[in-house]
């Protein structure tokens, strides 16, 4: 195994995270159309392992698509079809922006080592549900197994990226499973989530936070400083914009609520100083048993 | 004038700076802190927030307070404040007199005589009061006292600055008459710094008590006193044996030399010791002693052998402060140098049995003996001459023979055929013609033993061995004297030893020779211990004075006790002198005699002050030092600065470890901090380290004989002179009896090389020069025994042949190497040279390569057993050696083959053989010779 030691531990971590869940398969309404097999039937005939029906056999099946049992009990010679059982395609988008590499206190995590995790520890479930998986702004197919596993968390190494996914084509119906801080400003946000939604996509949107961006706790005179080359700014006594941040934050976490739910999508927040185990299952849940879904 | 003296300042105008600091107040409130910098994700979320105080926050009242303070100290601190010590001088106008005792008791604590005086005249200079210095002790050898002149005190200080005390004494008698001769306008204050010390009575003119001194002093002016404590007072010290003979010759035996010191406050006990040096300085001997409480004295005898004690130069106090405390010594307090003269010439023929043979046996532990003729000996300041059979002294030497002897010198004569035929009158009796035969063909008398000695006898004490018998002697004429002359009797009553003190010194005369022919007296223990006590007799002979009775001085002892070269005029002693400005201590005479002149002798014991008359100021110097505040205020500004700096950088959040800071960075700074204390650590212990490996390469070097090659620094060679040895080392054991261990590679510049018999030095072209160190290591090793064979490897370029010529680079560079060492003629091995025969008999040395010539030391008698410390070819042996692990050789030998490498092996063995025992094989050489002639 050639994966570097610390996404090889992040890796492991991850599965372990997730091994006392279920293996995770989408709920997907409608499968995006891949050509991938899995466990979600396409109700017709195709590639599968489910037995879908007998028919006649005619000229241009091979001989060894024959049931001999079943062309055994009768005259006729039949031919066994399976259902088409196509794997829906989880996008995964992880923010790798200078945002994310941020912990106001050594005991947490930094919130990009925290989103990895999730990240990771999803696409784990799905691996083990048979679903196919891959990171958006990378070259990464949509694949499934222990390989794809090992490309991803190569992948999440840290490598600086937008905050937003990129602007491609994804399949029509396929899912994102979108995790960042999102303190980016929030038309951006708005206006890749609806090109996304536009395409049939699925989203499910999990911010992460740090505690201390949640309760702004400082005191005194101070100079922020953004990790994106934000303007700094000066104030003069933090602790009297407690206040107002807070109702800001939760403005704006109000604001992606209502979008999600427009949209038809999840939103969640998570804050690193709680348990990763939490909002995976959080996670799982949304994208299990999104509402009006069929499995 | 109280002794804690208020503060004050050396450059009070910088103290206008503290008006700057309000101004600095204002700019430090208007200038914050700079704000903490915190690295926020959500600053986005912060921007147009309504922000209650858009005042930023002030710099904390404390904070500034402690600036304010710093900027304070700084300008105090520069300010220079000193706690001025009270005031000496009065409001008075007027001169203002110092006198200051510079004899040889000032000599202690003299810094802060020195220190005082300069206080004194920094406060006149600032009054504007002219002052006159006056010294009580002669400032030159024979000058006399002058007022000095009225002046500036600025122009005197760089005068009182280069006032040293003098090695004699103060003449305050002296002081008082040139004070009177002075008439300064207005009323003169007069400052005398003393010494603390009654001045010296001479027992000729009556002594100026201190307090009548200070009485006197003060018809002219108010006095001050000013003196150390009684604790730094000078002692003196004095030798308590007398330099002349005086003492009855019983009580001389003794030995040991006896010193008094007195000192002048018989106050607590106090521990001290007197030590005792050679002329360069080392301790030969240290010598407890104290001053019980309430005494004033305290003795110390130092006993030492005798050659030791001889080479006592100087003996003093420990940690002597004056002249007073140190005692030159010179041949007066020697015993030694003893004077042989023969008058027989036939004595060299048969060293064994020559008197001065025996004489000089026995006089090795007592004396150091010269030979010569008398006026020779007499030149080089001997103590005691011993004139063996010498018949008759003649011409000049009697002259100076009997000056001498009454000097002190002592003259010991031994009977013989030459004496007892014609006699002189340098002997302490009249002596009979012709000798007394007590054995001989013609005599019925037996020899006769010694009776034992009487109680006035020198030799009193000295038990006498059954078995020495005297057999013939000279006779003394019977007189009045000659009992009282006689130190030793025959059994018959007839003197053997007999001697007469002529002016300070003795003549003595043994009646029988100084070797065995007439007694057996020189084969006993009883002779030696009768010369040592005629020669402890000896004081000395103070040398002989020419013409005027002067001594140069060579060497004069300054106030503080050490020795300088004198300077300025040439100052002569007479033969009797006692230390005066004219006569500073010190040594005279020439380098080969000396003569010491010392301060103890001269002085009375040291009487402290009386108590001065009420009227007069005193002051003790010790408690007026001059606290310097500067250095402690910058150092406290500095300090405070460096908290201040602290405090800021915590308020900015810069501390690690107190602020939260971003998780990526810190690993790398941590990771920075333990490499450095990794660093510290290995640091720390890598010396232990090389101290260890230089125990176990001793002990590996030398618990086992090892040869041992040197490490050229090419790799090649390196290898091949360590399996050349290596196999060299085992055919050794295989063939002879040496059992040696693997041979070590050593680097002269580092390793010792003095544990192996014989080094390998294959010598290449680019050899490093040798350091001074290395070289001096491998001149060592030369001398003490070892040998080194010097191999240039070269020798099939040389041609055959060839001489040590510079025709390779390796001869030449082995040229260079042994033109820096004392390297001893050189010779191609001669055909009968031990190497030749050391185990196998050869005649020729190859090498890899063959021909050419093996040089070594010429034959130098029994140097390290006559083994040559150089061996010196090219013929690359290590090579012809050299194995690998299976015994198959390494390189190959030119020209032949097989005979080429055994011969090589043949003279590896005969080389370490000879290395290892030296010249014992030329020796087996007799032993056909010697077997035959024991008749086997």
């Amino acid at each position: 195994m050639t994966a570097s030691t610390p996404t090889n531990s992040r890796r492991l971590r991850a599965e372990h995270l997730g091994s006392t869940m279920p293996p995770l398969m989408v709920a997907a309404e409608r499968v995006a159309a891949t050509v991938a097999q899995g466990v979600h039937g396409r109700r017709r005939v195709g590639p599968g392992e489910t037995f879908w029906q007998f028919r006649q056999y005619s000229q241009g099946d091979t001989p060894n698509s024959i049931d001999w049992r079943q062309s055994a009990k009768s005259d006729r010679v039949y031919v066994r079809e399976r259902e088409w059982e196509a794997a829906q395609t989880v996008w995964l988008w992880c923010d790798q922006s200078p945002s994310m590499d941020y912990s106001s206190d050594k005991e947490f995590e930094s919130k990009h080592d925290r989103a990895a995790l999730l990240t990771l520890a999803t696409a784990a479930l799905l691996v083990r549900g048979g679903e196919y998986i891959s990171l958006l702004g990378t070259d990464l197919s949509p694949s499934t197994g222990r390989t794809a596993l090992l490309r991803l968390s190569s992948e999440l190494s840290g490598q600086h990226s937008d905050s937003v996914p990129p602007d491609v084509d994804l399949p029509r119906y396929a899912d994102i499973l979108w995790i960042s801080d999102f303190l980016n400003p929030l038309s951006e946000i708005e206006k890749r989530a609806r090109a996304l939604a536009a395409a049939g996509v699925k989203g499910t949107l999990v911010q992460i936070l740090d505690p201390a961006e949640a309760s702004l706790p400082f005191k005194g005179h101070v100079q922020f400083e953004g990790l994106e080359g934000e303007t700094g700014h000066n104030v003069g006594r933090a602790d009297s914009l407690v206040v107002p941040y807070v109702q800001r934050l939760q403005a704006r976490q109000a604001a992606l609520t209502e979008l999600a739910s427009r949209l038809g999508w999840t939103f969640m927040v998570h804050h690193t100083n709680n348990s990763a185990q939490t909002a995976l299952l959080s996670i799982y849940q949304a994208l299990a048993f999104r509402s009006g879904a069929q499995a | 004038m109280g002794f804690l003296g208020t503060i004050g300042f050396l450059s009070p105008a910088l103290l206008a700076g503290l008006l700057g600091l309000p101004v600095l107040w204002w700019l430090l409130r208007m200038t914050p802190p700079p704000p903490r910098r915190e690295i926020f994700p959500a600053v986005r979320l912060l921007a147009g927030l309504p922000q209650d105080e858009e005042t930023p926050a002030r710099t904390p009242w404390w904070l500034l307070a402690l600036r304010l303070l710093v900027a304070t100290l700084i300008i105090v601190g520069l300010a220079h404040p000193v706690s001025a010590p009270g005031s000496l001088l009065s409001n008075r106008d007027g001169s203002v007199i110092i006198i200051v005792d510079d004899g040889w008791a000032s000599a202690p604590g003299w810094d802060d005589r020195l220190a005082a005086m300069d206080a004194l005249l920094i406060e006149t200079e600032r009054r504007g009061r002219p002052v006159r210095l006056l010294t009580t002790a002669a400032r030159e050898p024979g000058a006399l006292q002058t007022p000095g002149e009225l002046i500036s005190a600025r122009e005197l200080r760089p005068i009182v600055r280069a006032l040293r005390p003098k090695p004699w004494m103060t003449d305050r008698t002296e002081t008082l008459k040139v004070l009177q001769q002075i008439d300064d306008p207005g009323s003169s204050e007069i400052f005398w710094v003393a010494d603390g010390l009654e001045e010296n009575s001479d027992g000729k003119s009556p002594v100026l008590n201190s307090s009548d001194f200070a009485l006197e002093l003060q018809k002219t002016g108010p006095v001050n006193v000013l003196r150390g404590s009684s604790s730094e007072l000078a002692w003196t010290l004095n030798i308590n044996t007398t330099p002349t003979s005086d003492t009855a010759a019983g009580s001389i035996a003794a030995g040991g030399l006896s010193f008094v010191i007195h000192r002048a406050e018989p106050s607590e006990r106090i521990e001290s010791s007197l030590v005792a040096r050679d002329v360069e300085g080392r301790i030969l001997d240290s010598k407890q002693f104290s001053f019980a409480a309430g005494a004033d004295k305290a003795q110390v005898a130092i006993d030492l052998p005798n050659d030791i004690r001889n080479r006592i130069a100087r003996v003093e106090v420990s940690d002597a402060s004056s002249a007073a405390e140190v005692f030159l010594m010179d041949e007066r307090w020697r015993r030694r140098s003893v004077g042989l003269v023969s008058g027989q010439n036939v004595d060299s023929d048969q060293p064994l049995l020559s008197s001065h043979y025996y004489l000089q046996k026995a006089l090795e532990p007592v004396a150091i003996t010269k030979t010569g003729e008398i006026d020779q000996l007499l030149d080089a300041s001997i103590s005691v001459m011993i004139l063996t059979d010498v018949g008759r002294i003649i011409g000049r030497d009697r002259n100076q023979l009997k000056t001498w002897i009454d000097k002190g010198g002592v003259l010991v004569r031994f009977a013989g055929p030459k004496l007892a035929q014609s006699g002189d009158d340098f002997v302490p009796v009249r002596l009979r013609t012709g000798n007394r035969v007590l054995a001989g063909a013609m005599t019925w008398s037996t020899p006769l033993p010694l009776m034992p000695f009487e109680e006035t006898s020198p030799f009193h004490g000295l038990p006498i061995p059954d078995d020495v018998l005297i057999r013939q002697q000279v006779l003394a004429e019977p007189s009045a004297s000659l009992s009282d002359r006689t130190w030793a009797r025959l059994e018959d009553g007839t003197p053997i030893v007999t001697a007469e003190k002529r002016g300070k010194g003795w003549l003595v005369l043994i009646h029988a020779t100084a070797n065995a022919d007439w007694s057996d007296l020189p084969f006993s223990g009883l002779f030696v211990s009768m010369l040592e006590r005629v020669i402890n007799l000896a004081h000395g002979v103070t040398p002989v004075t020419e013409g005027t009775g002067e001594l140069k001085a060579l060497q004069h002892l300054d106030a503080f006790g050490r020795l300088q070269n004198p300077q300025g005029s040439a100052r002569t002693l007479g033969p009797k002198g006692l230390v005066a400005p004219d006569r500073p201590p010190g040594y005279y005479g020439s380098i080969n005699a000396q003569q010491a002149l010392n301060l103890g002798p001269a002085l009375n014991p040291p009487v402290a002050f009386s108590s001065l008359p009420a009227s007069i100021e005193e002051q003790t110097l010790a408690q007026r030092p001059e606290l310097d505040f500067k250095p402690f205020l910058l150092s406290a500004a500095m300090a405070l600065v460096l908290v201040d700096l602290f405090i800021s950088l915590l308020m900015r959040g810069f501390v690690p470890g107190l602020r939260p800071v971003i998780g990526r960075t810190r690993t790398g700074s941590a990771a920075g901090l333990l490499l450095l204390i990794c660093a510290a650590l290995l640091a720390g212990t890598s010396s232990v380290w090389a101290q260890e490996t230089d125990d176990e390469f001793a002990m590996a070097a030398s618990l086992d004989t090892r040869l041992a090659y040197i490490i050229t620094g090419d790799p090649a060679v390196d290898t091949m002179s360590r399996a050349g040895l290596t196999a060299l080392t085992d055919v050794i054991r295989n063939r002879t009896s040496v059992e040696g261990s693997p041979p070590l590679g050593i680097d002269p510049e580092i390793d010792e090389l003095v544990f192996f018999p014989l080094i390998y030095w294959p010598v290449t072209a680019d050899m490093a020069r040798l350091s001074d160190q290395a070289l001096a290591k491998v001149d060592g090793f030369m001398k003490s025994g070892g040998t080194i064979l010097f191999d240039t490897r070269d020798q099939q370029y040389a041609g055959i042949g060839s001489s040590l010529g510079g025709s390779t680079p390796e001869r030449a560079r082995l040229q260079n190497l042994l033109r820096r060492l004392d390297v001893p003629p050189l010779v191609p091995i001669p055909q009968k040279h031990i190497l030749t025969r050391a185990f196998y008999l050869m005649q020729t040395w190859p090498g890899r390569w063959s021909g050419g010539r093996v040089w070594v030391e010429r034959h130098q008698g029994g140097i390290n057993d006559g083994v040559s410390s150089l061996v010196i070819g090219g013929h690359d042996w290590a090579a012809a050696w050299a194995t690998d692990a299976n015994g198959v050789p390494l390189a190959a030998v030119v020209p032949e083959g097989r005979r080429q490498r055994e011969l090589a092996y043949r003279f590896g063995v005969n080389l370490v053989m000879y290395a290892l025992t030296g010249n014992y094989k030329a020796d087996q050489v007799h032993v056909p010779a010697l077997l035959e002639r024991l008749g086997q």
